[in-house]
């Protein structure tokens, strides 16, 4: 049996170029520029003077349907669900597709807690010595944070929260934390469809980068170059058969004709990495999504992890 | 498609550091679960743990690397096994390494400067040099693997949680099926056997506070189960086009004959009370593997000994099983090793592994009154008899995310 054709219906998108997808593609157009500034957080250390990429305002509840789910959520997971519903409902996805045949693929980030649920934590954890102690960590330290912690930091839970919050039940993949590993999900999500494995598949990533314990751990790492900053971001898109997009009259962005995955030498190639920032496991997506809008072309990244994907897009006829 | 066989198997785990004593243990039902000693746990509610107590033979690095994040030791100590038996030397060329984890580590006492919590004095210390990052990337039992055994075309990290591992099997078997590549080294590795871990999985409700009742605490399927039991370890399987193994005069340990992964979309942290989405992973694997649930002869269950998993994983069982359910034998080996996270759905499937070798099913142990809601043809006695030829094995991971896999028994 042939393969299915493959093709991009709908994206979402959260950058420090835009809240949307079409606020990203338009900066994108304009030539412009992530807006930058230092984190409070790292005053008084060597990086004080270095900034980050800044987000636009997200209005996460107003677009999350309320404060409710929020609170189980890091920061990169609600760039992800913005993204995920985002790109799903460009797509008309669920109105299109049975849940149990929607795939999700997935790449996210290094993981990030939130400074002060963890300070608490810890405050209370501190013995008359100023040690850090599991018995008062037992007896208090654990009742000072957020019982909800480990939600915040297990790495699945990004991709896990669109799940239940855009009823997703189909095959699904999550990788971690680089460049490379995102590429993955893409590549699967590809084959998941030209296969007929799903009748859909959303794939993205998002990576709360600009986190100041990631920011010092990629400065610490050396995985920052000169003048390069990190940014946090998402990107998920839609994929489906070209045949299915075509029955129902679905705009195309663009069709993927082929997708590779292969060990890298040359070093890291980040294309968003001046404009935009260096997003890491977001990467990929957000450079395949803005390369969408122009329809045809080559895509390739090559990140930390020595991957490199390479994406050929064709434009929409 | 190509058929594909298992040619190495490598384990680490509470109840034995390599494949010889884990299934001495497991036939035995020896429980490798006890008080904690990693850490000081005396005044967690939680105080139990399946911990690997011995000492790995591993080289320097990795050991030093393993004094701050234990299971990156694991997943390279299992991953030595698995490649020694299936006679691999490198993963250079067509080879995908694919294995799972779940959850950085994350050291809370990095983040004091003298006698505070003080993130920007650590954060100078940090930049300085005087201190490591609060970082521990997923990817580095992949690193250290690749730095010794060589790069692979893929290599990849999965993190689903507690069905990270099995998903990197299943996932690894498609790929290998449909010859994108010529072996596969996946499986899964865990630990969160740490103060962050153990009080955070507490935290939740997760895990069982019965500390009185020792090594059997976890109690899959029990009347009186009351929560899990945290394990720590790792397993890796090679796996190989079967015909590319027999031509090269390998043993081949068994078959994997189908995977499935799906997604219940219904919470984080329970499952999906109709067990839907656990029975459509069944039904799909079994699919995959072009089999009949008539044809599954056993099944080593997610089994955790959580309320809700352990009765929604029944009644999907009964379901998917409708007319052989009575008398399909199964098992829960985490009332042995305890729930090894992204490990479990690895080690369970070794467990299934050795079963089809050993012609035996190892028991679950804790299991003295069947709960309601939980009733299946479960095995409690150790030297249970095996002469069927197709096991399936579930992991079901908190986010909703589960996965089945089925081997069969390779007999020439």
């Amino acid at each position: 049996m042939e393969p299915n054709r493959v093709v991009i219906t709908g994206m979402g998108m959260v950058t420090p170029l835009g809240a949307t997808f079409a606020e990203c593609a338009r900066a994108w157009r304009e030539g412009r520029c992530a807006t930058r500034q230092p984190l409070p957080e790292l005053h008084g250390t060597p990086l004080e003077d270095i900034p980050v990429a800044t987000l636009p305002g997200i209005k996460a509840a107003e677009r999350l349907g309320g404060r409710r789910m929020l609170k189980y959520m890091s920061d990169a997971a609600v760039l992800g669900c913005l993204a995920g519903r985002e790109a799903l409902e460009d797509a008309h996805a669920k109105v299109r597709f049975s849940p149990e045949r929607i795939g999700l693929y997935a790449g996210t980030g290094l993981a990030t807690a939130d400074i002060d649920e963890v300070k608490a934590m810890v405050e209370a954890s501190i013995d008359e010595r100023g040690q850090f102690s599991c018995r008062l960590l037992g007896e208090r330290g654990l009742a000072a944070t957020n019982p909800l912690l480990s939600f915040k930091i297990l790495a699945n839970m990004p991709p896990c929260l669109i799940s239940i919050m855009e009823c997703i039940k189909g095959p699904n993949l999550i990788f971690t934390p680089w460049e490379g590993q995102t590429g993955a999900a893409l590549l699967e999500a590809w084959r998941a469809v030209a296969i007929g494995e799903v009748d859909c598949a959303l794939a993205g990533a998002a990576d709360n980068a600009a986190h100041p314990a990631t920011f010092i751990y990629l400065h610490q790492a050396g995985l920052l170059r000169l003048n390069e900053y990190p940014a946090s971001g998402a990107a998920y898109l839609v994929f489906e058969p070209l045949e299915t997009a075509t029955k129902d009259g679905r705009p195309i962005y663009a069709e993927i004709e082929n997708v590779s995955l292969s060990p890298c030498d040359e070093g890291v190639e980040d294309p968003l990495s001046e404009p935009l920032g260096r997003t890491f496991a977001a990467a990929p997506a957000i450079l395949l999504g803005l390369k969408s809008i122009h329809g045809g072309g080559r895509l390739s990244i090559c990140g930390v992890d020595q991957q490199r994907l390479e994406i050929e897009l064709k434009a929409s006829s | 498609m190509k058929r594909v066989a298992i040619t190495g198997f490598g384990v680490v785990s509470p109840i034995g550091v390599d494949r010889d004593s884990f299934w001495d243990s497991l036939a035995r039902g020896v429980s490798g679960i006890s008080p904690i000693t990693h850490f000081d746990a005396t005044t967690f509610e939680v105080q139990l743990a399946g911990e690997v107590k011995e000492e790995l033979a591993l080289p320097e690095h990795v050991k030093e690397v393993s004094r701050e994040d234990p299971k990156v030791g694991f997943a390279y100590g299992a991953c030595a096994e698995a490649l020694s038996q299936a006679g691999i030397a490198s993963l250079h060329g067509r080879v995908l390494l694919h294995i799972g984890t779940s959850l950085e580590i994350f050291n809370l006492n990095k983040v004091i400067y003298e006698g505070k919590p003080d993130f920007k004095a650590v954060a100078r210390d940090m930049l300085k040099g005087i201190s490591p990052s609060l970082q521990t990337p997923l990817d580095r039992a992949s690193r250290l693997i690749t730095q010794q055994f060589g790069r692979p075309r893929q290599s990849l990290t999965n993190c689903s949680a507690c069905a990270a591992g099995a998903q990197a099997i299943g996932h690894s078997f498609h790929a290998i099926r449909s010859a994108y590549f010529e072996l596969a080294a996946c499986g899964g590795f865990d630990s969160m056997i740490n103060p962050l871990g153990v009080g955070g999985f507490q935290l939740l409700g997760a895990l069982t506070t019965d500390n009185q009742r020792g090594a059997r605490a976890c109690r899959p399927f029990d009347s009186e189960r009351k929560g899990t039991v945290l394990g720590e370890g790792a397993a890796i399987f090679v796996l190989e086009p079967l015909e590319k193994a027999r031509a090269e005069g390998k043993e081949i340990l068994a078959e994997v004959m189908g995977y499935a992964s799906t997604l219940d979309a219904y919470s984080l942290s329970a499952p999906d009370p109709d067990g839907d989405g656990a029975a459509r992973t069944m039904i799909m694997a079994l699919k995959d593997a072009s089999l009949s649930p008539s044809e599954v002869h056993h099944i080593n269950t997610h089994g955790t000994g959580t309320q809700l998993n352990d009765e929604v994983e029944a009644k999907a069982i009964r379901r998917v099983f409708a007319e052989t359910w009575e008398k399909i034998p199964v098992t829960a080996t985490k009332s042995m090793t305890g729930h090894l996270m992204a490990a479990g759905g690895p080690v369970e499937l070794g467990a299934c592994l050795l079963s089809l070798i050993r012609r035996v099913i190892p028991p679950n142990v804790s299991l003295d009154q069947v709960a309601e809601g939980c009733e299946l043809h479960h095995v409690t006695e150790p030297g249970t008899r095996f002469e069927g030829e197709y096991v399936l094995t579930n992991s079901f991971g908190f986010g909703g995310q589960n996965a089945s896999l089925v081997l069969r028994r390779y007999d020439g």
